[in-house]
């Protein structure tokens, strides 16, 4: 047999040594992103297609619809360069819905209950799987990224700025990903989670300005943008893209930042309110 | 000999339904200890609170000495849990290796070692030929040997199976025995629900039978069959009523309980001597026998006696 050396010691007054916990909690994250990342990359048909969808909508949707846009409207006469924020966006948005899914399917299939059983913090579910969520729309967006610059699009702010709007898609990946897996844990089944997200998905990202600005939208739906998170986010990528830095860039961003905190502080409670039947 | 699982007035109560009804349990440590009772009976119920799932709504429970509401983390660093569903398709594109390791470092076995005990916990139950394999190719008695090599990985004190050979094959069946036995004379604690009689008799050391959420008697097997009485015959009878009241009056007869199949289950210390009786008796009062068959008592018996009812009826039905 091996000797496994499992530290069993009973903690002290309910506390272990913080580096022994540190290390646990590490290597929790770790296990557990390992396999959210074997089942992704298992699915080679899947993983082909969801990176690389976006990068098609830019080049298909674009091309069409560049002719069809009057450029009086969206201020510049590079569509495929004003598309690019929207196509980034609804990629996160997408990305962040079946993303939620694994642990969607975790939960129904009970193997929740096998994980939750297991003596590991409930932290590092939820933060491997939103790790693991940023990994792979920041991969997505960096596809995007490629064939936009490949297809003539110049980005205004530079690297710098390239990489500012990777930060930006970041924030909107973790939040869009904490109110899809609040959903998961709410819903009672899958039937209840795929009605819902494809009732709001496009809603959500057609009242925004992703696809057309909203000085061009009648004034209810114009409202409705205003107040769509996705509208920040859009924006400060679009400027980014089109006319480098400018002021509204940090404050679309602490906007976006304090969406996000919102946004895992609801998944965090709804995951808490879902396990807390169980004891912790 | 320390107790590994002491309960004490456990309760768990769902809406007006009291699924788990003030149950006392006391497992030792080493033993192999059955929970054996129909579905629904408050089985898996009493499993989820002892494994931290579920908090009582009264009563406690203490699990390898800590208690399962104020120190559930600790509970569950020793705790092996085989969980009666199987959720294989969730892992499905995993290699049994992989999954084996990734269980391993949320158990945190040290990263060095985990490769180690992956292969090891695979071996023991006969699937080392097959680690590399993904488990979507896994038969469904591979599954559950899969689901107990999780369970044991990483030597819990305690193992918990929640109808471990539930819808197997015969031959599953008795591997996976074969597993739980070498692991209770590795000197594992095993709590094992079930609601087959054959397995809790093979394999448990001791059991509570449990119904409606009540326990209703704890012993070893062979203690709660020698409580039924010497031997039991079984009569299938037309005239089950009347062939019940002449029997009745006899002094050999110890106890007659009609069964939920309509025969009558008489137990009687000798039925080499009883069963001539019988015969005679029904000859003589022209009483129609359509079959009389005697048996050892066994845990079905136990059952039927404690409970009115019988647990074989309960889970064909």
């Amino acid at each position: 047999m091996v000797d496994l050396g499992v530290s069993k010691a009973p903690a002290v007054a309910g506390r272990r040594p913080s580096g022994v916990a540190r290390r646990e909690w590490m290597q929790e994250v770790a296990a557990l992103t390992r396999r959210w990342y074997l089942q992704l990359v298992r699915d080679r048909l899947n993983l082909v297609f969801s990176l690389t969808q976006p990068a098609f909508w830019l080049i298909f949707f674009g091309g069409a619809m560049g002719r069809a846009v009057d450029t009086d409207v969206i201020g510049t006469t590079n569509y495929v360069g004003f598309m690019l924020a929207g196509i980034i966006a609804f990629t996160v948005v997408t990305n962040a819905m079946t993303g939620a899914m694994p642990l969607l399917w975790d939960k129904e299939t009970g193997y929740l209950d096998k994980l939750l059983s297991m003596p590991m913090a409930r932290s590092s579910l939820i933060v491997s799987r939103f790790l693991f969520q940023f990994g792979v729309g920041t991969a997505q967006v960096l596809l995007v990224f490629l064939v936009a610059v490949a297809t003539a699009v110049d980005i205004a702010a530079g690297p710098l700025g390239a990489l500012t709007i990777l930060v930006v898609a970041g924030l909107l990946s973790m939040s869009f990903s904490a109110i899809f897996t609040a959903l998961a844990f709410r819903v009672p089944t899958h039937g209840t989670f795929f009605a819902i997200t494809g009732f709001v998905t496009l809603p959500l990202v057609f009242m925004s300005n992703a696809f057309v600005p909203i000085e061009a939208m009648p004034d209810w739906m114009a409202a409705f943008a205003r107040a769509n998170p996705l509208s920040y986010a859009v924006d400060a990528v679009r400027t980014l893209i089109l006319d480098g830095w400018a002021p509204g860039v940090a404050g679309s961003m602490a906007i976006l930042a304090a969406f996000a905190g919102i946004c895992l502080g609801l998944a965090t409670f709804e995951f808490r309110r879902h396990t807390g039947l169980r004891v912790d | 000999m320390a107790a590994s699982v002491v309960t004490d007035g456990l309760t768990r109560v769902f809406g007006d339904y009291t699924a788990v009804d003030s149950l006392d349990l006391s497992v030792e440590e080493g033993e192999i200890y059955g929970l054996l009772g129909p579905n629904g009976a408050g089985k898996t119920t009493t499993i989820r609170m002892l494994t931290t799932l579920l908090v009582p709504t009264s009563g406690s429970a203490r699990v390898c000495g800590f208690d399962v509401s104020t120190q559930p983390r600790e509970v569950r660093r020793r705790l092996g849990y085989v969980m009666q569903s199987i959720p294989w398709q969730v892992n499905r594109q995993l290699k049994a290796r992989e999954l084996v390791e990734i269980e391993a470092g949320l158990h945190h076995v040290p990263p060095k070692k985990v490769r180690a005990a992956a292969e090891e916990a695979l071996d023991l139950v006969g699937l080392l030929p097959f680690a590399d394999r993904t488990i979507e190719q896994f038969s469904g008695g591979m599954h559950k040997r899969l689901d107990l090599a999780c369970g044991l990985l990483h030597r819990p004190d305690l193992l918990v199976l929640d109808e471990p050979t539930l819808g197997l094959d015969v031959q599953s069946r008795h591997r996976i025995w074969d597993y739980v036995r070498t692991l209770g004379e590795g000197g594992v604690t095993v709590l094992l629900a079930t609601n087959y009689l054959d397995e809790a008799d093979r394999l448990c050391n001791r059991l509570t039978i449990i119904d409606r959420g009540r326990a209703v008697v704890t012993g070893s097997p062979a203690d709660l069959k020698r409580a039924v009485g010497g031997d039991v015959l079984e009569i299938a009878s037309s005239d089950a009523a009347s062939l019940r009241d002449s029997i009745a009056q006899h002094d050999w007869v110890n106890r007659i309980v009609a069964g939920d199949n309509g025969n009558l289950y008489v137990y009687v210390d000798d039925a080499s001597r009883a069963l001539p009786e019988v015969m005679r008796m029904a000859l003589g009062r022209g009483l129609a026998l359509d079959r009389v068959t005697y048996t050892q008592p066994t845990l079905d018996d136990v059952f039927l006696l404690h409970t009115g009812t019988q647990l074989r009826e309960k889970v064909s039905a």
